[in-house]
């Protein structure tokens, strides 16, 4: 057993692990975070991706005991984040979701390209989902809602 | 009158892209998918699977210190053997044993259980137990499985033939002597279903309750609680199923699977809840499989390119055992079925064979056995035009059934109700640049590729009711749907069915037909659904029938609920029922109205303000079957644009379009939702998805690494046309559309990589039509070409 000390959503955690956790196990056993969710458990599906000092990370193959003074933001830690509001009220009027499994994913993904890019095009967000997979939706919602909350949240830094 | 509808079938509600209710915690990642639930002391279970196709179990080898951590069959008893398959003394059957008993039949089939602290710790005990098997030779090949040499699977059978049947109708010797004959032979490979949420199992014994609770991601959770109690020889009403937020389930989730068998009677023996959760490896060599047909098919047609009949065999490669409670034969004689499609051929005579070899049992899959079947008559439709020299779109127009011709009984027995199938191919021309495309085909791409443009047709059979399934020999008959409507007193209401949404956003259609009926708001409705503790009686999600069956039974039920509140909405402002109408929440009648709210506190808590005879309470439940139990059929066309590489064989679609026809729709942006969807898994199985077997019966597809899941960079952006033809016998007039996405675009893939390369005659009768396949096949037909 390892102990690893380490900031989830903003708040200092203390979790008793074993060394073959991974991070998704974690967030997921050991502090019922569940919204991450885990579809693969080999790092293929995306779904379990989480921010780890501000970078998104498949969860499911990051160790747990290499995340010692890290930095963790999970689907629950933007419930109350206004840039993560605007890609949801766009995924909920693109139906971007279906049976909502890959959506905290993606969410988490989402706010990333928004982020690394400002303004995507449809193109650049397609490839930087590659890594993200969804069984319902055909892709086609997740694309237009990233790239309509893009141009949203740009305008919103211009007229600010 | 509560409704509001005009009749094209849009109301207040119903008709309305309103946006989804299930988002909001999905979105938030606050949904509880089966993984989620947290028990007090709940240990994990790991299963103990076989490393080999087919062979006798010598010896389950347990280290001592696990013993009590490690069940095998005999440590479950007493289980009842619970055979799947449909009710025909001609198909042979041996029940799916929960874990193996005595023998194994493919790689990765349950032989032993162990529970541990948590998964990891389960797996390490799983790891120490040794299965000793005598390995004998593996059948992989549904042909070869049937030759005489074959090794047997089973014990007591004369072949490895689950069913042979002969599906005829018409005469087709009558056109033996057709002017023009094509044969060819075509196959659709072995898929896995792969909702992102694999399968799931949690289950403990709630002494309080005097129940064995069964937490399951499945699709239909009465009928597996029945399932489940047949195969622990339990009483029913001692079993609740519930299915929590199911991520995805397309046919996958809606069989009862040995790890629900297994997983419910560890429960019974030891002292704490026991979860399995699936892992994605587990899904891909042990979850339900699906596809995998084998056709020879001939057309008869004139010179004109009228197909006369169709003539062959299909073969289905079933895997070993017949899955409860359908079994694979409803595969192999829906695909024979399907195979007119959507054209006036009168004669058609097809020998299936559902074949049992050494792989995981299939199951359904959208669009169940269609999908081959189209892929196999649209292809031939365009061989048969390459044969005659006649253009793909008007070999259609040819054969297709035309408007006045519905309703329809086509060669297949199925009855095609209404619709206009020409309109839908010319809408789909309407919406592509045929000439131009052409013209840039023939102006060729300065890389190299090679344009490609291909049609498919698809019907769809949905909301089909008792004869139907009656005719296919079900066991269990899914002919109705219930549901409950219960007001509050403050007027706000619950909808109980036995539906279970998978990803439909059925807590948002069926709340807006409720609505409908109701005058009300569908904030006020919440959908209840997923736990045979709440709901009536029904059959859950599949055959693209929630919309038409369980809508109906809100319907049904809603009008009936609406009545009384109209009687009471009446007394209380001194009108006459006839003059009373809900909208807005209220009841108006004269000048006056009075609120939902008032007239359910009446009735909830307030019985000396309700008429003389008029008993207390606000609660309806209602069945509902359409009246024309041979389904509804939705139908539609595909048009895909794409170019390929002739060295590399990758396939890039420029343009899909889909013009489609669902009658009316209840929520147009769901039914788009559930198009999209269906045509990318379609694309998955066209050009990525194969699960394909080692020489002795390996799984080669056993990540995600290996198995091809179409990623946003593979799947584009669509165009879809709506047509709309309402259903005659439905509630609104609607019809089932969940299937149909999946079921074309093997078909118009195929022809449009056929269309590419017809210059030089590659051929593409074989899905995935992965890069190696279409570079061989071009490499094939060059070779032919030069040695010719």
């Amino acid at each position: 057993m390892v102990e690893v000390t380490l900031t989830i959503n903003g708040e200092e955690e203390t979790v008793v692990i074993d060394a073959r956790d991974s991070l998704s196990d974690l967030l997921r056993e050991k502090l019922n975070l569940t919204g991450t969710h885990v579809g693969c458990d080999h790092g293929a599906c995306g779904a379990c991706t989480v921010h780890l000092d501000g970078t998104p990370v498949r969860s499911c193959i990051v160790l747990a005991a290499r995340c010692e003074c890290s930095d963790i933001l999970t689907i629950e830690g933007t419930r109350n984040d206004a840039i993560t509001d605007v890609v949801r009220r766009h995924f909920h009027d693109k139906h971007a979701l279906q049976c909502g499994f890959c959506t905290p994913g993606m969410l988490m993904m989402a706010v990333d390209i928004i982020r690394r890019y400002r303004v995507p095009s449809e193109e650049q967000v397609r490839a930087e989902l590659s890594g993200q997979i969804c069984r319902c939706t055909g892709y086609m919602g997740i694309v237009n809602a990233i790239v309509a909350a893009a141009d949203e949240l740009d305008g919103q830094r211009a007229t600010a | 009158m509560a409704a509001e509808t005009t009749p094209d079938g849009v109301g207040q509600w119903v008709g309305k892209s309103l946006p989804r209710k299930e988002d909001k915690r999905h979105l938030a990642g606050a949904s509880t998918f089966i993984a989620d639930i947290r028990l007090p002391r709940m240990r994990d279970v790991a299963f103990v699977r076989s490393p080999v196709a087919h062979g006798r179990i010598q010896s389950v080898e347990i280290p001592e210190e696990h013993r009590r951590h490690v069940f095998v069959l005999a440590d479950l008893q007493p289980l009842v053997p619970i055979g799947g398959g449909p009710e025909m003394a001609t198909f042979r059957n041996v029940a799916y044993p929960p874990l193996a008993d005595g023998k194994v039949f493919f790689v990765g089939q349950t032989v032993a259980m162990c529970i541990g602290r948590n998964r990891a710790g389960a797996e390490d005990i799983a790891a120490e137990v040794f299965v000793d098997v005598e390995e004998q030779d593996a059948v992989i090949d549904a042909i070869a499985a049937l030759e005489g040499d074959a090794p047997l699977l089973h014990e007591g059978w004369p072949d490895n033939s689950f069913i042979d049947a002969v599906i005829s109708e018409g005469d087709i010797a009558s056109v033996a002597d057709a002017p023009v004959k094509v044969r060819r032979r075509l196959k659709m490979n072995r898929q896995a279903t792969n909702p992102l949420e694999t399968r799931g199992v949690i289950a403990y014994r709630d002494h309080r309750l005097d129940e064995l609770v069964v937490y399951s991601s499945t699709q239909g959770p009465h009928v597996m609680r029945h399932g489940i109690a047949l195969a622990l020889g339990m009483p029913e009403h001692k079993v609740r199923v519930i299915a929590p937020d199911v991520g995805g389930g397309f046919g996958g989730k809606n069989r009862l699977m040995p790890e629900e068998i297994a997983l419910a009677a560890l429960a019974m023996k030891v002292d704490h809840p026991v979860r399995w959760i699936e892992d994605r490896n587990e899904h891909l060599i042990a979850s339900v499989q699906a596809r995998e047909h084998h056709y020879d098919l001939t057309l008869h047609a004139t010179r004109e390119g009228r197909v006369l009949g169709i003539e062959g065999s299909v073969h289905v490669d079933a895997g070993a055992f017949a899955l409860w409670p359908s079994g694979p034969f409803m595969e192999t004689g829906m695909a024979a079925r399907n195979l007119p499609g959507s054209y006036t051929v009168e004669h058609l005579q097809i020998r299936t064979h559902t074949v049992a070899t050494n792989k995981a049992p299939i199951g359904p899959y959208r669009g169940v056995a269609r999908p081959g079947a189209c892929f196999a008559i649209e292809r031939m439709m365009d061989e048969l035009a390459d044969e005659l020299g006649i253009d793909p779109v008007e070999i259609r127009r040819i054969n297709l059934v035309q408007p006045q011709m519905m309703p329809y009984r086509t060669a297949g027995g199925l009855r095609l109700d209404n619709g206009d199938y020409p309109a839908a191919l010319d809408k789909a021309l309407a919406m592509i640049d045929l000439p131009a495309l052409r013209e840039r085909q023939r102006r060729g791409e300065p890389d190299g590729r090679r344009l490609g443009i291909g049609f498919a047709v698809y019907t769809e059979q949905s909301g089909h009711g008792t004869v139907e399934w009656v005719k296919r020999k079900s066991r269990v008959v899914p002919g109705y749907e219930s549901a409950t409507v219960r007001m509050m007193p403050d007027g706000t209401a619950h909808v109980l069915v036995a539906i279970q949404s998978h990803g439909q956003g059925l807590e948002t259609s069926l709340s807006q037909i409720a609505a409908q009926e109701l005058g009300m708001d569908p904030a006020a409705i919440l959908i209840r659904h997923g736990d045979t503790g709440v709901s009536p009686q029904g059959f859950g999600t599949f055959a693209s029938r929630s919309i038409v069956f369980s809508g109906g039974a809100v319907a049904k039920a809603s009008r009936k609920l609406a009545a009384k509140i109209r009687r009471i909405g009446a007394h209380l402002l001194q009108v006459s029922e006839a003059d009373v109408e809900l909208r807005g929440s209220c009841a108006h009648g004269g000048s006056g109205s009075v609120s939902i709210a008032e007239i359910a506190r009446a009735a909830n808590l307030r019985p000396e303000m309700l008429p003389p005879d008029t008993r207390p309470g606000l609660e309806a439940t209602e069945t509902y079957e359409p009246p024309e139990s041979g389904g509804v059929f939705s139908y539609g066309v595909h048009a895909v644009t794409l170019l390929a590489h002739p060295v590399t064989g990758v396939t890039e679609i420029l343009d899909y379009v889909i013009v489609e026809d669902c009658g009316n729709l209840i929520n147009p942006k769901i039914v788009d939702g559930q198009i999209i969807g269906g045509v990318a898994q379609g694309i998955g199985t066209a050009l990525y998805e194969e699960l394909s077997f080692s020489e002795n019966g390996q799984p080669i597809a056993t990540t995600f690494g290996d198995y091809m899941m179409p990623c946003a960079t593979e799947i584009p952006s669509f165009r879809i046309g709506h047509m709309v033809t309402p259903a005659e016998s439905t509630e609104f007039g609607v019809k089932g559309m969940g299937e149909g996405g999946a079921i074309a675009p093997p078909a118009a893939i195929a022809n449009a990589l056929n269309d590419a390369f017809r210059f030089c005659g590659a051929w593409f009768f074989e899905t995935p039509m992965t890069p190696r396949r279409v570079s061989d096949a071009v490499v094939a037909a060059l070779e032919s070409e030069a040695a010719a």
